[in-house]
């Protein structure tokens, strides 16, 4: 070694300053509202697994004793709230169900059902479990519908432009993806075209299959509403505005409506210019679709 | 004389670093008394510099009172056994990106060692930690441009005749390469940039397509 070691005074101070700086960076990191949108998009996406497990289980419960019921309804938290508000299906009067919204149709075939049911008879125990579990499911949507409205809000706040071109909800799943808007904002349209199909990439790029057109995108309706042929053109598209609006939103942060306008148009052109699904023989064969993602020469080591 | 302790258990080698702060735990590591010494054991599988050590490299690539500068030091399970090793006259300075693991490490790793300096900043802006020369260079980015990273880091904070440790992911630098070539690749830029490497262990079984370069300056 060199260097004289050990650590005097100065190195002592020069250490506190450091550690003070980092926990400011940190604290500083940790109040940025993107990063609070990406907790709450996860946090919608979580309360959504749960109130489907709790719905659906408390209507295959209360199926016990009304299973006519669900195909009628056809809505795990209306079942929701008839279950914990009504309880055993002797309660179900044609008053109670109208004041509720119901389709006349819908009243009439719930009574009848009622009337014929080969539901079983349930005890006072087993209907207040039940009618928990489905005031339980009621919670669960009313704070998804809460935390809907919040990110939308937020989205409009933190990145106008993403929630403008890709919707508040894909745009803060995109963010969540990659940990905030500031990782977004640098990364290339081709990157954010196939964010959330990084198997689909991976397998590709390994085996020469085809990569994926899109991933967390699909779920826009642009993408997914087109068909089948069109849907790479228009996520292609729908990626390089994002990329754009993301950029304006960390380095300028107020709304750019052009963005928008633009990418209708290309998408209007692509529908146009696209409209025939394209002749089958057009696509080259498996052998000549290598180019860059050519398969490894050796097989991967395990 | 090596900080690093080996023991025999089973048919097993177990490494060792000798406790800097006695009864402090980092993560769930297993604290050995030896000879009126503590010790933590250093999981292979958590971290790479054991395993490269177990694998090949010597053991005292990293020497008490030596200065490391390390980059990207995630949560810090393998900056504190570098903390153990370098020791009370040594000096560790950890830098790493993202403010979510920099808090563990902050917290768990910087507070509580007097011989570790936190810099929550990107390796590419050495200016931003040069506090000292170093002896050692120690890098764990997984960026696909890290060896250039590292590289740049050397000429800046690295002494005369220091060492570079370098870990190489094969995939975060080419998913289409054999892991082979990559790791061939990135010790041929060490040596045009005027390195000496002495060796390159792979870290297989404990990471898959993993390789440490060790190289001295
Ligand atoms: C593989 S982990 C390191 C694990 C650690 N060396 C260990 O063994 O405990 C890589 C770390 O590098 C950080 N990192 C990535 N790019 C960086 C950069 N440009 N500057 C500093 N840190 C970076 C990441 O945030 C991540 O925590």
């Amino acid at each position: 070694m060199s260097e004289p070691a050990g650590n005097d005074a100065s190195m002592e101070k020069i250490r506190q300053e450091s550690i003070a700086a980092a926990e400011e960076a940190i604290r500083k990191a940790s109040s940025r509202p993107d990063l609070h949108l990406v907790q709450a998009i996860q946090a919608l996406d979580d309360t959504d697994k749960f109130l489907n497990v709790t719905a659906t289980r408390a209507v295959e419960w209360y199926g016990l004793h009304f299973p006519e019921l669900f195909p009628i309804v056809q809505d795990n938290t209306a079942m929701c709230r008839l279950i914990s508000d009504l309880g055993r299906r002797d309660s179900y009067e044609a008053e109670g169900l109208q004041g509720r919204g119901m389709t006349d149709k819908k009243v009439e075939a719930v009574l009848i059902a009622k009337a014929r049911s080969k539901g079983g008879e349930i005890s006072d125990p087993d209907l207040s479990r039940v009618k928990a579990l489905a005031s339980l499911g009621l919670e669960l949507s009313g704070q998804r519908d809460r935390l809907n409205e919040y990110v939308e809000s937020m989205m409009k706040k933190v990145a106008p432009n993403v929630s403008q071109i890709a919707g508040a909800t894909i745009g803060a799943r995109l963010m969540a993806k990659v940990g905030g808007l500031d990782r977004l904002a640098v990364l290339p349209a081709s990157t954010i075209q196939i964010l959330g199909a990084e198997k689909a990439l991976f397998r590709a790029l390994r085996t020469g299959s085809r990569p994926p057109k899109h991933g967390i995108l699909f779920q826009h309706q642009e993408v997914h509403m087109a068909p089948k042929w069109q849907r790479g053109k228009i996520a292609r598209t729908l990626a390089n505005k994002i990329a754009i609006a993301a950029r304006i939103d960390y380095y300028r942060g107020s709304e750019e409506p052009s963005v928008k306008a633009g990418l209708m148009k290309r998408i209007e052109g692509i529908k146009e210019k696209y409209k025939e699904p394209p002749k089958r023989q057009e696509r080259p064969e498996r052998s000549q679709r290598r180019g860059r993602f050519q398969r490894r020469d050796k097989p991967r080591r395990r | 004389m090596s900080a690093i302790r080996r023991e025999e258990r089973g048919g097993r080698t177990v490494l060792l670093t000798k406790s800097l702060l006695r009864g402090d735990r980092v993560y769930n590591e297993e604290l050995v008394e030896i000879e009126g010494e503590e010790y933590r054991t250093w999981d292979p599988f958590r971290s790479k510099l054991a395993a490269a050590i177990l694998r090949g490299l010597p053991d005292d690539v990293v020497r008490p009172g030596d200065r490391v500068l390390y980059l990207g030091t995630s949560t810090g399970t393998t900056p504190s056994h570098v903390s153990d090793i370098v020791g009370g006259s040594g000096l560790v300075v950890g830098v790493e990106l993202s403010a979510r693991v920099a808090r563990e490490f902050v917290e768990n790793v910087a507070r509580k060692r007097k011989n570790v300096i936190p810099f929550v900043a990107d390796a590419r802006d050495p200016t931003k930690y040069s506090i000292t020369k170093v002896d050692v260079v120690y890098c764990d980015i997984a960026q696909q441009d890290q060896t250039e990273i590292a590289l740049e880091n050397c000429r800046q904070l690295l002494r005369d005749g220091g060492t570079l440790l370098l870990v190489v992911k094969a995939r975060s630098i080419d998913v289409l390469k054999e892991p082979e070539d990559v790791f061939r690749e990135e010790k041929r830029k060490l040596e045009v940039a005027g390195f000496r490497v002495a060796k390159v262990v792979d870290l297989a079984p404990f990471d898959k397509d993993h390789a440490m370069i060790l190289a001295a300056s």
